[in-house]
């Protein structure tokens, strides 16, 4: 029972996976476009970082469908076009704002749906929040943990920024637009590092539990 | 002067669309970065490497690359070096806990892709800074370096021969998402390659 993560080959995936902050926490590292259902033998807890290219995820769609089939978890991250290639995922982009922080006053439009899920108790929800890249709509049955409201200009109608989707598929896809590897590999984002320190830790003790379909 | 390549990464992105929709002359043609073994680089003047790319995967066509610049190819590379892709390349250097004053560009020789761009508009982007540099690279030692971070031995932008060619290094974010609205620095790049081919 292991925890697993793609590795994408950009620098960011270089500097999140392979650096000294995190790697002794996964079990297994699997270049994307190498990722066969051999190399998840054994492998409980897949995580998909943000900006994988999405070629290679089409590819890869089968095995990483099955994996979810065979009632593991699955934490996909943004930017990697998930709408097309893992089933129940529907997303609309929108401009990013990096500048909503700039206004001294502002609030950032995200909500915290679900403050007694676990995954808040890893990773607190001031720590998932910075610029995002679109909206999910979670499929029915699927369970939205942080959403915001429709957007001011009326491109869309609100959706999630990360849903647990447990109806779908036998197994749970987690499903967030946010980019946390990309920003942390970048050292560009601080609230990246703090949600990959609490998230990271909280996957691998999942991963590690072999009885965890009711309660992650 | 043949087009430029640039190698996509799969997903929209506005670095992709402010390079292939610059207007630049010749034009710059996307093509998928895993399509690269089949291409013939001799068909281009220039590549171009997003911070995104797959470097693992580059590092694999090193070769490729180096023999386009030896014949006389530029290279346009952004983003950290993490994995062995271009030749003369060591690797780079992160900054902890980093302050204005660390990350600060530093303009050390004017050079016609960045000339009347003040290095204040790279440091800050609406007044926030980082996003143009957060690291340094250890250029070669025949390198020309136009900016660095910080101090001016820490090198961020800097332009070196491979054979008859040129990798210009950029060691931040995509270098074409800069130079204003209308993001000229495309543009100056196509005309960079092109005036460097007039010399030859």
């Amino acid at each position: 029972m292991s925890l697993a993560i793609l590795d994408g080959g950009t620098f960011y995936h270089h500097a999140a996976i392979h650096g000294q902050r995190y790697r002794e926490l996964f079990d297994k590292t699997i270049y994307a476009p190498e990722l066969t259902t051999d190399a998840l033998v054994g492998v409980t807890f897949l995580i998909v970082p943000d900006r994988v290219n999405p070629n290679i995820l089409r590819t890869k769609r089968d095995v990483l469908i099955d994996f979810a089939k065979a009632g593991h978890t699955l934490a996909v991250f943004g930017e990697n076009r998930a709408d097309t290639w893992l089933p129940g995922v529907t997303w609309a982009p929108r401009p990013t704002n990096f500048w909503w922080w700039l206004d001294k006053d502002a609030r950032p439009p995200n909500r915290l749906l679900a403050p007694e899920h676990e995954f808040f108790q890893a990773v607190p929800f001031e720590h998932t929040i910075w610029h995002f890249h679109g909206v999910l709509t979670p499929p029915a049955g699927a369970r939205a943990l942080i959403d915001v409201p429709a957007d001011p200009q009326g491109r869309d109608s609100g959706g999630a920024l990360l849903y647990e989707d447990r109806v779908t598929l036998p197994g749970c896809m987690l499903v967030s637009t946010l980019d946390p590897f990309y920003h942390h590999g970048s050292n560009f984002m601080p609230a990246a590092t703090k949600l990959l320190d609490g998230f990271l830790p909280w996957a691998r003790a999942k991963a590690a539990l072999r009885a965890y379909s009711s309660d992650v | 002067m043949k087009p430029g390549l640039a190698l996509s990464f799969g997903y929209e992105d506005g670095s992709l669309h402010a390079l292939t929709s610059a207007g630049t002359a010749p034009e710059i043609l996307l093509r998928d970065i895993y399509s690269l073994p089949g291409i013939d680089l001799n068909d281009f003047s220039v590549l171009f490497v997003s911070m995104h790319s797959d470097q693992r995967f580059l590092a694999a066509r090193a070769l490729q690359i180096e023999q386009f610049l030896v014949r006389g190819g530029v290279v346009v590379a952004n983003g950290h070096h993490a994995y062995s892709y271009l030749p003369r390349m060591a690797g780079f250097h992160t900054i902890d806990h980093y302050r204005l004053s660390d990350i600060t560009v530093l303009r050390l020789t004017d050079h016609p892709i960045w000339h009347g761009i003040d290095p204040r508009d790279l440091t800050f982007r609406r007044g926030v800074s980082g996003f143009y540099g957060r690291v340094w690279h250890e250029a070669p030692p025949d390198a020309q370096i136009i900016h660095a971070l910080g101090k001016p031995d820490m090198p961020l932008d800097f332009i070196y021969p491979v054979g008859r060619g040129h990798v210009l290094f950029h060691g931040g974010n995509d270098l074409w998402t800069f130079g204003g609205e209308d993001k000229q620095l495309a543009s100056r790049i196509m005309q960079w390659v092109a005036g460097e081919r007039d010399v030859q």
